[in-house]
C-alpha cells in the first residue's frame, strides 16, 4: 500500500467558514477535505470531489478529495475536526502533538463525507 | 449608518487596526479594509451563537455560572485551557482562578508556537516589531509559514508591500524568500521559493549555519541543492536588515523546538555579519497576550500547574494534550477556544469523558458537548480589552456594539467571587 505524507494547515476558506459555524454544511464542505496531487489521484483512481477514506496509525476519517498544487506523495488537510482524527496525541514531552508529516493511507470510499456528529461518534468508539 | 474607523480586527496575530465598520440598527452591516477572514468575522459575529446551558438544557447565565462553580469546587485537578481569543484582562482572571483552585492552566500556544517558547529558553531570540520590519527590512524570509492564507494582510501592512522609512520603494525594495514543503499562494508571490522535503527543515537550517561558518557541502540537503542554499546565504549576508518569520511548518513538524532553535541560532549567527531578527507568526489575535500574562504572573509562558500552591512549569506534563492523554484531570474549563475540534483524536476522546465548562460567544464542537455553556460578549466587537500583536505590541481593541451577555472577564470574576464566598452584582 502506498504511503502518503499528511500535512495540516490553514486555508482562507477554513478561516472564513469557521465564522459561519463549525456545525454548518459550508464548514464541512471546506474543512472536511483533503488536497492531493493530480497524478496521485489518477493513480489511486480517485475522482475530483469524491469521498476518500483516510487512515493513519491514530485513526480514520472520510472526507472529500480535491486536486491541489502539491508535490507527489503529499496530502494536505485544513486544520479542524476531520484532520485531527488522523493526528497523534503523543507530544514527545514537548506539549506539541505531531500535527504535520504523518504517514497516511488513502482509499476510494462510497460513504458520504462525515459530518461533525459522525466524527465525534468515531472519536468515542475507540477504546483506550 | 454609523461609520466606525480604526477598528482592530480580533482574528489573527496581525491585529490590523485600520478596519472600518458600518453599524446600523445595532448590527454590523459593512466592513472595509479587513481581509476576507476578518470580514467574515465581523459580518457573521451574530451567527451560530452559543446559549447558556447545563447538560444541553437552556438555562440562565446565573444558573450556568452556579453550575460551573459547583464543578470547579468539587473537582481535584481542573485544566483551564484556551485564552488566546480573549482579552488580557480575562486572561488575568483565568490565571487568578487557576491559582485559587490549584488547577493546571495551559493556552493554545502549546499546540501552536509552544515549541518556539521552548527554543527561546535555550537560545534567546533576536527580534523586532512589525514597525521595524515595515521601515527597515530589505530581506524577509517566511519559513514554514503561509501568510496569504493565515495572516492575509501581513505582506500588505508589514512585511512586503509597504513603503518604509528606509525601504522607500516598498515591494521593489524588498526581497521575499519563502521556504516550505509545498507551493502556497505565499510562495507564488516570492522572489525565491525553496521547497524542503517534509521533516527536514532542521537539516536545511543547520546546513546554512555550517556554510555560514565556512563549511563546505555538496549535493543536496533536505531536497534542496547546496547551490540554492549558497545563494540564499548570500542573500542573507547581503541584507541590511533581514527578518525570518517562522510558522507552524517548523513547530508542528518532526524536530519541533529543535527546528526553531536552528532558525534562531542561524539568525543569532548572522548578526555577526549584519542585522537579522526572528518573528513568530502568531495565529490567534491574543495568543501573544496569553503568553505575556502567564509570564508576568508566574514566570512561565504555558503549561503551569498550581496544585502545590505555587506555579510549576512543565511542558509535556502540564500541557493540555498531555494532561488529557494521560487522563490526569477530572474537569476542564475552556475559555474562548475549541479543543474538541483542534486536539488529536486520543486527547478529544478523553476530554469527552470529562465535565467541560465552555465560555465562548460562539457555538463550537466544544460547546456542543460541554456540560455547562456560558456565552459571553465577543472581545473586539461587544466588549473592549487589550490584546498583544504577534510582535508583542499591545493594542486596545474596541467595543462597537452592545451584548446581552457579560464579558469573559466578568464571568470569570463572578466565578472567582463565588468560590471565595464573596458575591458580585450581576
Amino acid at each position: 500500500m502506498r504511503e502518503f505524507c499528511l500535512i495540516t494547515g490553514r486555508t482562507i476558506k477554513q478561516g472564513i467558514t469557521l465564522h459561519d459555524g463549525k456545525t454548518t454544511e459550508v464548514y464541512r464542505n471546506e474543512v472536511g477535505i483533503v488536497y492531493l496531487n493530480g497524478e496521485d489521484m489518477e493513480e489511486l483512481g480517485i475522482i475530483e470531489g469524491s469521498s476518500v477514506l483516510l487512515k493513519t496509525d491514530y485513526g480514520q476519517v472520510v472526507v472529500r478529495a480535491v486536486k491541489g498544487d502539491l508535490p507527489k506523495g503529499m496530502a494536505f488537510m485544513p486544520y479542524g475536526p476531520w484532520a485531527n482524527m488522523l493526528t497523534s496525541a503523543n507530544t514527545h514531552g514537548t506539549g506539541m502533538p505531531d500535527l504535520k508529516g504523518i504517514k497516511l493511507y488513502i482509499y476510494p470510499a462510497c460513504e458520504e463525507v462525515w459530518d461533525w456528529k459522525r466524527v465525534l461518534e468515531e472519536v468515542k468508539s475507540v477504546e483506550g | 449608518m454609523l461609520k466606525v474607523e480604526n477598528v482592530v480586527c480580533p482574528f489573527c496575530g496581525c491585529l490590523c487596526d485600520d478596519v472600518i465598520v458600518y453599524v446600523e440598527d445595532g448590527a454590523i452591516k459593512g466592513v472595509e479594509k479587513a481581509c476576507s477572514i476578518g470580514r467574515s468575522l465581523f459580518l457573521k459575529h451574530r451567527e451560530d451563537l452559543s446559549l447558556p446551558s447545563i447538560d444541553g438544557r437552556e438555562t440562565s447565565i446565573d444558573e450556568a455560572i452556579n453550575e460551573a462553580v459547583n464543578i470547579l469546587r468539587d473537582k481535584k485537578h481542573v485544566l483551564i485551557y484556551g485564552l488566546s481569543s480573549t482579552s488580557i484582562e480575562a486572561q488575568r482572571k483565568a490565571l487568578e482562578l487557576a491559582d485559587l483552585i490549584g488547577a493546571s492552566i495551559d493556552q493554545t500556544t502549546s499546540i501552536c508556537h509552544g515549541p518556539t517558547s521552548l527554543a527561546i529558553h535555550q537560545t534567546g531570540i533576536p527580534t523586532c516589531t512589525l514597525g521595524e520590519v515595515k521601515n527597515r527590512a530589505d530581506v524577509v524570509v517566511f519559513w514554514g509559514s503561509n501568510p496569504l492564507e493565515a495572516h492575509q494582510r501581513h505582506y500588505e501592512r508589514y512585511s512586503l508591500i509597504p513603503k518604509g522609512m528606509f525601504v522607500t520603494e516598498g515591494r521593489r525594495g524588498r526581497k521575499l524568500v519563502v521556504v516550505d514543503v509545498r507551493p502556497t499562494p505565499s510562495s507564488r508571490a516570492a522572489d525565491i521559493f525553496i521547497q524542503v522535503r517534509p521533516g527536514e527543515d532542521y537539516e536545511v537550517l543547520n546546513a546554512l549555519r555550517y556554510m555560514l561558518k565556512g563549511g563546505k557541502l555538496d549535493g543536496e540537503v533536505g531536497g534542496v541543492k547546496v547551490e540554492t542554499l549558497k545563494s540564499l546565504l548570500d542573500i542573507m549576508l547581503s541584507a541590511k536588515y533581514g527578518v525570518i518569520f517562522i510558522g507552524m511548518g517548523l513547530t508542528m513538524t518532526r524536530g519541533k523546538y529543535h527546528n526553531v532553535e536552528a532558525a534562531l541560532s542561524l539568525a543569532i549567527e548572522l548578526n555577526s555579519h549584519t542585522r537579522w531578527s526572528v518573528v513568530a507568526m502568531r495565529g490567534h489575535y491574543n495568543v501573544s497576550g496569553a503568553g505575556m500574562v502567564l509570564l508576568w504572573q508566574t514566570g512561565f509562558p504555558m503549561a503551569v500547574n498550581f496544585s502545590l500552591g505555587y506555579p510549576r512549569y512543565s511542558p509535556g506534563e502540564y500541557s493540555a494534550v498531555d494532561l488529557l492523554r494521560r487522563k490526569e484531570v477530572d474537569a476542564v474549563l475552556v475559555i474562548a477556544s475549541d479543543p474538541v475540534a483542534n486536539f488529536p483524536r486520543e486527547a478529544v476522546r478523553n476530554l469527552l469523558s470529562l465535565p467541560i465548562i465552555a465560555i465562548d460567544p460562539k457555538r463550537s464542537l466544544t460547546t456542543m458537548v460541554a456540560k455547562v455553556v456560558i456565552p459571553t460578549a465577543k472581545v473586539g466587537i461587544e466588549t473592549e480589552g487589550t490584546a498583544y500583536r504577534m510582535d508583542g505590541v499591545p493594542i486596545r481593541v474596541k467595543k462597537i456594539l452592545n451584548s446581552i451577555y457579560p464579558s469573559d472577564e466578568e464571568v470569570l470574576d463572578r466565578i472567582i467571587a463565588k468560590i471565595k464566598g464573596e458575591e458580585r452584582n450581576a
